[in-house]
């Protein structure tokens, strides 16, 4: 009876210390997160939700600027203070892990019952990519489309219905909106020297079989001459030069342009300020049955190298993908999801558009994957402006873009 | 030790000591980022090794670089441009604002005040605003003249390469004459009264006094205002992010801007400290100018 008393008691204390222990353990666990995401949007949202799991993880947040993701995460990197998770614009993924800076996550994505490669869009996974492995998550995705003022289409003589499909009969519907008498422009656009030109550029050239690899190639050349065709005609506003993408759709918003290219981010804001009956298409092909292409933007999840705690981070990771279905709902982000349907808004017109961005996104390719993207993309940039401003000619203009492209890429 | 602490108190020990603090605080926050820099300019700087200093020495690698690229020299001549056109809009406005406002008449003092409130305003909300006004197709500057019958279309003030460094050049003359303005009159107004009455008995004309009185006694202000203007243009880096970028085609890049650029967009920070040497040069001379023309202070 002793021996069983004392057998049982020693047991007991065993199992509570071992469970003090455990739990005093993960009590320690800290998951830092930096990201740029405000108080409505999904990151602090997500941390808070799961902080309320009592997990054992506690995760803490840190929100950033825009402008200070890339140096800020670099200079906490270089003197070993890096977050455990940060979110990266996607074509800034690439410097970082072909550097080592991010965790391979193959093995654990593998194992992972949450998360499978597969539910994600193929273009927003591989800007996670890096040689083969998985260095990241996405966190949303974009891409661009075809906006067009069906009153306009109808007051023009063109069918609503029958949106531009090919290059062509975008620049002859552009050509036929256009009137400057009631400062109607067909096309907005931006062609602005920073990511949004390059952002809005490459998947024409994409479309047409080129690329940031091949940026000169025929169809490339062939896509930036209908630019500077539209540019020349006025078919667009001189100021497209330097205007970004939501400056640009607000023209199409006060009804001085029949028809604009960009996001799924001006749907709010085009719901409650356009007083007239627009629709959505696929970005317009080279010709009927060319390769789709389209832009792909917004962020990326990532894990440090550096990180104490690789499997909490990734159970952090996890969660926030398990989440994935409330990120139209809630927070107005589309998921970078294939398996997850966008739930019906209940407002027609945006209902309409996101089926259209939604299908889109099957064709949307990343920018890069590469380190030194930035520098890639100056190049497709200093190309398009040196066409559009008249200084060069089209093939002159991505033929010196080529070349140093081709220096970056060594 | 006594002789010390009465040093301190009351001497030479006290006047180092205020001397030391400001000259420590200037070494520190100043001296040493500017040597940084140009300790960079000379290195192969990448994201990588920005938390480290001891970095690969590549000479003069850096400066060969940039100057093989096409559009450094252009740069270049922009920045030109721009400081004198600048300076020389700022200083002519400024300097008959602030002539108007010294013929005293009922309120002068208080428009004089309220024409400060440009200089008050962040270079951001200043680009914002003449961002709208310059606009193409909505500019309020653009109706105005179409209106006056000056142009027939409209002009692209930021989207035309022939207008673009202009439209920035136009929005910085409006920003930095009201700080010309108030410089100057301070120098107007230590002018004595006496001068002119002595002139005008001896029969000098407006144009006389001017040449001969205001402009002599004005020297030190005038070169004072040369070397600030000249400075405060090479800072000026707001106006450009807000209406042009830079753009089109770099028709309106200036080296501070594409500093930045290089720097924070491109992640070369070794090109972007490069082109900031070649900036504190410039500033150099300008410093060079303003402290010689404010020790001359003669006054009375």
């Amino acid at each position: 009876m002793a021996i069983r008393g004392s057998a049982i008691l020693g047991a007991l204390a065993l199992a509570g210390v071992s469970l003090f222990g455990l739990a005093a353990k993960a009590e320690d666990v800290t998951i830092s997160v930096w990201s740029l995401d405000r108080d409505i949007q999904p990151a602090p949202n997500l941390i808070s939700d799961f902080n309320k799991l009592n997990t054992g993880i506690k995760v803490e947040y840190r929100q950033i600027q825009f402008d200070d993701v890339v140096s800020e995460a670099m200079r906490a990197y270089s003197t070993g203070q890096a977050p455990d998770i940060i979110a990266v614009d996607n074509p800034e993924h690439a410097l970082f892990s072909s550097r080592g800076a991010f965790l391979d996550l193959t093995d654990m994505i593998a194992k992972s019952t949450v998360v499978k490669t597969s539910n994600y869009f193929p273009g927003p996974l591989a800007s996670t990519m890096w040689d083969g492995k998985n260095y990241g998550l996405p966190k949303a995705t974009n891409t661009i489309a075809l906006y067009y003022n069906k009153d306009m289409f109808k007051a023009k003589g063109l069918d609503p219905d029958k949106p531009p499909q090919t290059w062509d009969e975008l620049v002859d519907a552009a050509r036929k909106l256009t009137d400057p008498a009631a400062n109607v422009y067909g096309l907005a656009f931006s062609a602005k020297a920073n990511e949004e030109g390059t952002f809005q550029f490459l998947p024409w050239a994409q479309m047409a079989g080129g690329g940031y690899e091949h940026i000169n190639s025929d169809g490339a050349v062939k896509a930036l001459d209908i630019w500077k065709t539209i540019m020349t005609e006025k078919l667009a506003s001189p100021d497209t030069l330097t205007r970004g993408q939501w400056d640009s759709t607000g023209t199409f918003n006060s009804g001085n342009a029949a028809m604009a290219i960009s996001g799924p981010w001006e749907l709010d804001r085009m719901v409650s300020e356009a007083k007239f009956d627009w629709g959505v298409a696929l970005l317009p092909v080279p010709e009927l049955g060319a390769e789709r292409s389209s832009a792909m933007g917004d962020f990326n999840w990532a894990i440090f190298s550096n990180t104490q705690h690789p499997a909490e981070a990734f159970k952090v990771l996890e969660y926030f993908a398990s989440q994935d279905d409330r990120m139209f709902k809630d927070f107005g982000q589309l998921p970078a999801r294939s398996d997850i349907a966008i739930p019906e808004t209940g407002v027609p017109l945006k209902d309409e558009a996101l089926k259209v961005f939604v299908e889109q996104l099957k064709f949307a390719k990343p920018r890069g994957p590469h380190p030194e993207w930035p520098k890639i993309s100056k190049a497709i940039q200093d190309a398009i402006q040196a066409a559009l401003t008249g200084q060069m000619t089209s093939k002159d203009a991505l033929d010196q873009a080529a070349e140093k492209i081709k220096a970056v890429l060594g | 030790m006594k002789r010390f602490l009465s040093s301190m108190i009351d001497g030479r020990g006290f006047d180092i000591g205020l001397v030391s603090l400001p000259l420590a605080f200037l070494l520190t926050l100043s001296g040493l980022p500017l040597l940084y820099n140009i300790v960079m300019s000379f290195q192969e700087v990448d994201m990588f090794s920005l938390g480290s200093f001891w970095r690969p020495f590549v000479g003069l690698k850096n400066y060969r670089d940039l100057f093989a690229q096409p559009e450094t020299w252009p740069i270049l001549a922009n920045t030109a441009t721009f400081v004198a056109a600048s300076i020389a809009g700022q200083f002519l406005v400024g300097f008959g604002l602030a002539l108007f406002f010294w013929t005293s008449f009922p309120g002068a003092s208080w428009l004089r005040g309220l024409f400060l409130v440009s200089w008050v305003m962040p270079g951001l909300v200043v680009g914002a605003i003449w961002n709208w006004i310059l606009s193409g197709d909505f500019g309020v500057l653009n109706f105005i003249l179409r209106e006056t019958g000056l142009i027939d279309g409209n002009i692209f003030w930021r989207s035309d390469p022939g207008f673009s460094l202009w439209a920035v050049i136009i929005a910085n003359i409006w920003l930095g004459t009201s700080f010309n303005m108030i410089l100057l009159s301070v120098g107007l107004s230590a002018i004595p009264r006496d001068l002119y009455e002595a002139s005008e008995l001896d029969g000098a004309n407006v144009w006389q006094r001017f040449w001969t009185i205001t402009l002599p006694m004005m020297r030190s202000s005038i070169g004072a205002i040369m070397a600030l203007g000249l400075i405060f243009t090479l800072q000026q880096f707001d106006l450009f992010a807000a209406i042009t970028s830079g753009g089109p085609n770099n028709a309106s890049n200036v080296t501070q801007y594409w500093a930045w650029d290089l720097s924070f967009r491109q992640y070369d920070f070794a090109k972007g400290a490069t082109i900031s040497v070649i900036m504190i040069a410039f500033v150099m001379v300008a410093s060079v100018v303003y402290v010689r023309s404010t020790r001359h202070e003669v006054r009375g």
